[in-house]
């Protein structure tokens, strides 16, 4: 049995108080708006991730030249949509001594940061700003919610290796770089926050609105809080600055949805809205289910991103697909635990089994792009303007090492990116993949990220300047 | 058979503890009446002890630079890249400073097993060695006393939720969407947009239970507020303004000041000029306040005079320091209370409130925020066991482990007990499903757990605990390695260096190799690779000493290869024993080291940050008072509630690094 929230137009118009992403303009209107040239869809940038490595000669192509005929077994799901993916090889990790001890608490720490913790404050969270949020700091700004983080199982493994505070485990995106972003773990929640849906709540009542009230009265406690800013030391100052970003990230997102409530007021009087665009295709429906299948699972979290990247809810996604240590796949027929098959000393049992939890997280991206790849946006699809990364932050988890982190993008980034290809000896660091990934997205950069020194010009269809 | 033990238990003792608590109220009486103005916070910062630093200063300059520069320096000092990340030329300019205290410790741990230098560099003489092991004893009189900033803190889940439970009796469930965090040392102290859209997400909800607008008939917590008419009671500025001050008092755990008190007032003209009631608009206001940082984190009431350094917390911030960290949720009206008067800073009267908040049932918060993290118990009653081998580690029975755990942690501090019966205690908690796991069948029935003598020495104590031994083994087997480290680092509070990176673990060995060996043979495969040897060495006897219990804690003389099992094994100082109960004895034997690292991971907790510098000073001198007291449980929490840190806070700035 499931629960299936289908949100489209109608729903949309004749929610009461409730206030749903925009519906999408029709084929019609889409013609319309071709009219004006100077349209351009929003590029979206999605983030997936899977720990402790792969199996290597079967994650890496066998050449650029056999790569769209012949993929390697790791891939096969995404045969498809080969063509619109580009497969890198020579990314290196962050290296992370003086942590030897601790490859899995460091590995989706430093995924997006591609930056180590500072040493000297290790119990302490102190790594820096990830490129997700950077991107949600720049692209966020015209969306209701600036970036969306989702995990599959929640953070809670606790383990303390080389002194580190044990939230570097369970977190890949840090606003700041003291405030590391928790995960959604929960999809019916997650739908709630991307469209203000409250379940056995009447419309118009009270908690089914984040109303223009507690916008105000946000404002007025802001106000508040900088007086008692200035009264405090400048360790307590830096920790309610961190209250302040938040505080005003939730006003921004309450106007955004205002501004939403009232386009949909002015559709439905027959008023189009020049401001916004959508894709052409109905949003797609999706379904919670009910059991705790895996597959089914991680589908509708992936089936969450697409619809808040189809509705323009959102234009960052960041999905944690399995957290590092304690995740099992029964669905696969076996109960070991990821990690400790990943210690497999070449044998053949324990290979098989994470290639088959490496194809397994694959496939479920292969679903989210295929999806997107099928979705009508302006003259192309949805996938050809978003940029997508699934990886890992370890090669060989067997043996711990990062010189060359398995990764996969997908998506042309609205043209910027050349797809189709596997580039098998590009060279760089995490750092320099997704500076490069966030000029293709057209985010102005004041400094590389993390480790970076350099952009990657082999990806893109064009130099960036 | 076990209420038979346990009423026979309570006719002994119950005349005896009646005696101790009324000469416990006497004296209490009585010193409050000589002492209760000698406050902690009038008292000098204890004495900066300065022949002790000139000594430690002397045997720096005269071991621990001449030994750093002979053997550590040349890969290990400022240069690019450092080896390991690990660099003692700042430390040698300024080795007192805390930024270091963790560098010197894993040093001397590395030092002490033999694992730095590496073989193939000079090495030192033994001798060498042990004087660099005895800096740790030196360094801590360096520093200048020091408690520490008090950064502003947020409350946890547990905290949160607690508190609005408090406040407005509404389901501690309301908070269930905010996600699962520690509190203690290795607290996450921030706050992300999310988060701060659940807050008010939780406030909406938490309004719409408790807050019935004026057309409404009003709820039971309205009445209690403002009786049974709230429109009425609110009908001047006057009556609003004292409302306001009298409920953010409560929500902010101290008094509002007047400028807290307008920013109050404006919310509730907002509501009135968006067509709120009175009643409507005061609900604004209490949802502000539920937003509002003063509640969300624990902060000061008096702005501190920005030429100190050092300042004693103020009474209401002591009282949110001292319920969070026994009770996990705001003060009471008693605390409040003792604020008002400005009293509760007095020795004395700290001192009876930790006995009154440890009578209170709210105080079980010391084991699940405390207790659970030190054992590393926490995510037990959600791990996951091989259900073939271990059919019987149904979800419920790891709960009842994880209770017997917190039973008899809650018997030592609520009965004030010695600590040392976490250890050798003969008594423990049962129902039929973990009476089973210690092979005593029908000593009880039914799901509820009861106090059970125990008879078998090898049981009794942490050690001999389902849980623990669980909680320290791998999903289908024991591990002596973990378990090794467990009693090292958890119970002896020892710094067990980590493992250098590629080793595989033991699944990985070449099974040819190994066919054959017990896991004792295989284990002791570590101490024939030189790298491996020098820690496993002193971690992996340890562990053998618990090998008579499988992984999940049930007695066996073989193991599941039908290997007999050798239980033989020593501790670091070459303290010897073959079996679970020689094991116990032997750390038994250790008291004050094992009641010294649980008073300094109790005070770590209390103060949300990691031990340093100058706080190891603080702990000798609360060793001395405690272990005068018989190393009873109450003991240690008074010593770290009236301790220098726990007490004071640094305002500034800490000094810079030369």
């Amino acid at each position: 049995m499931s629960t299936s929230v289908r949100i489209d137009r109608r729903t949309c118009l004749q929610g009461v108080g409730a206030a749903l992403a925009l519906p999408l303009l029709d084929a019609m209107d889409w013609e319309d708006a071709a009219a004006e040239s100077d349209f351009q869809p929003p590029i979206r940038l999605g983030f997936m991730y899977m720990p402790h490595g792969v199996i290597m000669d079967q994650f890496w192509p066998a050449d650029a030249e056999s790569f769209l005929s012949s993929p390697p077994p790791a891939l096969e799901s995404l045969r498809p949509v080969l063509d619109q993916c580009l497969v890198v090889r020579g990314i290196s990790g962050v290296p992370i001594a003086p942590f030897n001890g601790a490859p899995h608490a460091l590995e989706l720490s430093t995924w997006l940061t591609a930056t180590l913790p500072n040493p000297a404050r290790r119990d302490e969270i102190d790594i820096a700003i990830s490129a997700d949020q950077i991107a949600a700091n720049y692209i966020g700004a015209f969306t209701p919610l600036p970036s969306l983080e989702l995990a599959t199982m929640p953070q809670d493994w606790k383990e303390n290796q080389e002194g580190l505070n044990e939230a570097y485990y369970s977190y890949c995106s840090y606003r700041s770089p003291t405030q590391p972003v928790p995960a959604e773990t929960n999809p019916r929640n997650v739908l709630n926050r991307l469209f203000q849906t409250k379940d056995g709540v009447t419309p118009g009542s009270r908690a089914a609105q984040i109303d223009a009230l507690d916008r105000s009265m946000l404002d007025v406690v802001l106000g508040g809080a900088r007086e008692l800013r200035r009264k405090l030391p400048a360790a307590d100052r830096r920790k309610l600055d961190e209250y302040l970003d938040s505080v005003r990230a939730v006003e921004r997102r309450i106007a955004a949805i205002e501004r939403r409530q009232q386009e949909a007021a002015l559709e439905k009087a027959g008023i189009r809205s020049r401001g916004r665009r959508g894709t052409d295709t109905p949003p797609i429906e999706i379904k919670i289910p009910e059991g705790d299948k895996r597959s089914e699972y991680m589908q509708v979290m992936c089936d969450l991103i697409v619809l808040a990247f189809q509705t323009d809810t959102t234009r960052v996604c960041t999905y944690i697909g399995s957290r590092p240590n304690g995740a099992s796949y029964p669905e696969l027929g076996f109960s070991d635990q990821h990690h400790s098959v990943t210690h497999h000393n070449n044998q053949a049992e324990k290979v098989r089994k994470v290639a088959a939890i490496t194809a397994f997280n694959i496939e479920q991206f292969a679903y989210m792009i295929n999806k997107m790849s099928n979705l009508q946006e302006g003259g192309g699809t949805l996938l050809d303007n978003c940029i997508m990364m699934w990886g890992s932050g370890l090669e060989d988890g067997n043996k711990h090492t990062r010189q060359n982190l398995p990764f996969i993008l997908a998506g042309r980034g609205g043209g910027r990116l050349q797809t189709g290809r596997f580039l098998p000896d590009v060279r760089g660091n995490q750092g320099d993949l997704l500076t490069t990934l966030l000029l293709g997205a057209g985010i102005p950069l004041d400094r590389p990220v993390g480790i970076a020194t350099k952009h990657i010009p082999e990806l893109l269809r064009e130099p960036v300047s | 058979m076990s209420d038979g033990v346990f009423s026979i238990e309570r006719a002994a003792g119950a005349w005896r503890r009646d005696a101790l608590q009324a000469g416990t109220v006497m004296l209490m009486l009585i010193s409050a009446c000589f002492s209760s103005r000698a406050s902690l916070a009038d008292q000098q910062s204890p004495a900066p002890l300065p022949a002790r630093k000139a000594e430690a200063e002397k045997f720096f300059r005269e071991q621990i630079a001449p030994f750093i520069k002979s053997y550590c320096l040349e890969c290990h000092q400022n240069s690019r890249p450092t080896e390991a990340g690990v660099n003692f030329s700042p430390a040698l300019k300024a080795p007192g400073h805390a930024a270091f205290t963790e560098l010197w410790k894993k040093a001397v741990a590395r030092v002490t097993a033999h694992d730095m230098p590496p073989e193939d560099m000079e090495q030192p003489t033994d001798q060498e060695r042990e004087s660099f092991r005895q800096w740790l004893e030196h360094v801590k009189y360096l520093n200048p006393p020091d408690p520490g900033p008090f950064v502003i803190r947020r409350l946890t889940r547990l905290e949160y939720s607690n508190t609005l439970r408090d406040l407005f009796g509404v389901p501690r469930s309301i908070a269930a969407d905010l996600p699962d965090e520690v509190s203690g040392e290795g607290f996450l102290n921030s706050i992300s947009p999310m988060q701060m859209e659940q807050y008010l997400g939780i406030a909406n909800r938490v309004l719409d239970q408790v807050w019935a607008a004026d057309d409404r008939p009003p709820t039971g917590f309205q009445v209690g507020l403002l009786g049974d008419r709230p429109a009425t009671a609110l009908d001047s500025p006057a009556e609003i303004r004292a409302f306001a001050a009298r409920f953010a008092k409560r929500a902010y755990r101290r008094p509002p000041s007047d400028q807290e008190l307008d920013v109050l007032l404006n919310v509730f003209e907002l509501g009135k000029q968006n067509g709120l009631g009175d009643v409507a608009a005061t609900g604004l206001m209490i949802k502000a306040m539920l937003v509002s940082p003063q509640f969300l984190f624990i902060t000061p009431a008096r702005e501190v005079d920005s030429e100190q350094q050092i300042v004693p917390l103020d009474d209401y911030h002591l009282a949110s320091r001292l319920a969070y960290f026994l009770w996990a949720t705001m003060p009471d009206e008693k605390l409040m209370g003792l604020a008002d008067r400005g009293d509760l800073h007095a020795r004395a009267t700290l001192e009876a409130q930790v006995d009154r908040m440890l009578a209170d049932p709210r105080s079980r918060a010391i084991f699940d925020g405390f207790g659970a993290q030190w054992l590393g118990v926490t995510d037990l009653p959600t791990r996951t066991f091989d259900a073939e081998r271990f059919p019987q580690m149904t979800a419920g029975l790891r709960r009842s482990m994880y209770e017997e755990i917190r039973l008899v942690f809650d018997v030592v501090v609520r009965q004030n007990r010695s600590l040392i019966e976490l250890i050798e205690g003969d008594y423990t908690f049962l129902n039929a499903d973990l009476a089973a796991i210690y092979g005593m069948e029908g000593a009880v029935d039914g799901p509820k757990l009861r106090k059970v003598r125990l008879s078998d020495a090898n049981r009794g104590g942490l050690l001999g605990m389902p849980g623990i031994l669980a909680a320290t083994s791998l999903p289908t087997r024991t591990s002596p390695v973990k378990r090794g480290v467990w009693v090292l680092e958890r119970i002896l509070g020892e710094v067990v260096p980590s493992p250098p990176p590629d080793v595989p673990a033991l699944e990985n060995q070449d099974p040819q190799a190994v066919a054959g060996l017990t896991l004792r043979e295989r284990t002791e495969l570590h101490r024939t690779n030189a790298v491996c040897a020098n820690c496993h060495r002193i971690l992996d006897p340890i562990g053998f000493g618990l090998e008579n219990f499988d992984a999940i804690g049930r007695w066996r003389d073989v193991d599941a290869n039908g290997h007999s099992i050798d239980a033989a094994g020593e501790l670091p100082d070459g303290t010897r024993f073959s079996s679970p109960r020689e094991l116990k004895a032997a750390i038994a034997s250790h008291r004050e080291q094992f009641v010294r690292n649980f008073v300094r991971r109790l005070l770590a907790y209390a103060l949300c940050r990691r031990l340093e510098g100058y706080d190891e000073v603080v702990v000798d001198s609360m060793m001395q008072d405690i272990a005068q007291q018989e190393y009873r449980a109450q003991a240690v929490i008074r010593a770290v509630v009236t301790s220098y840190p726990f007490t004071h806070r640094r305002v500034k700035e800490e000094r810079d690094i030369p």
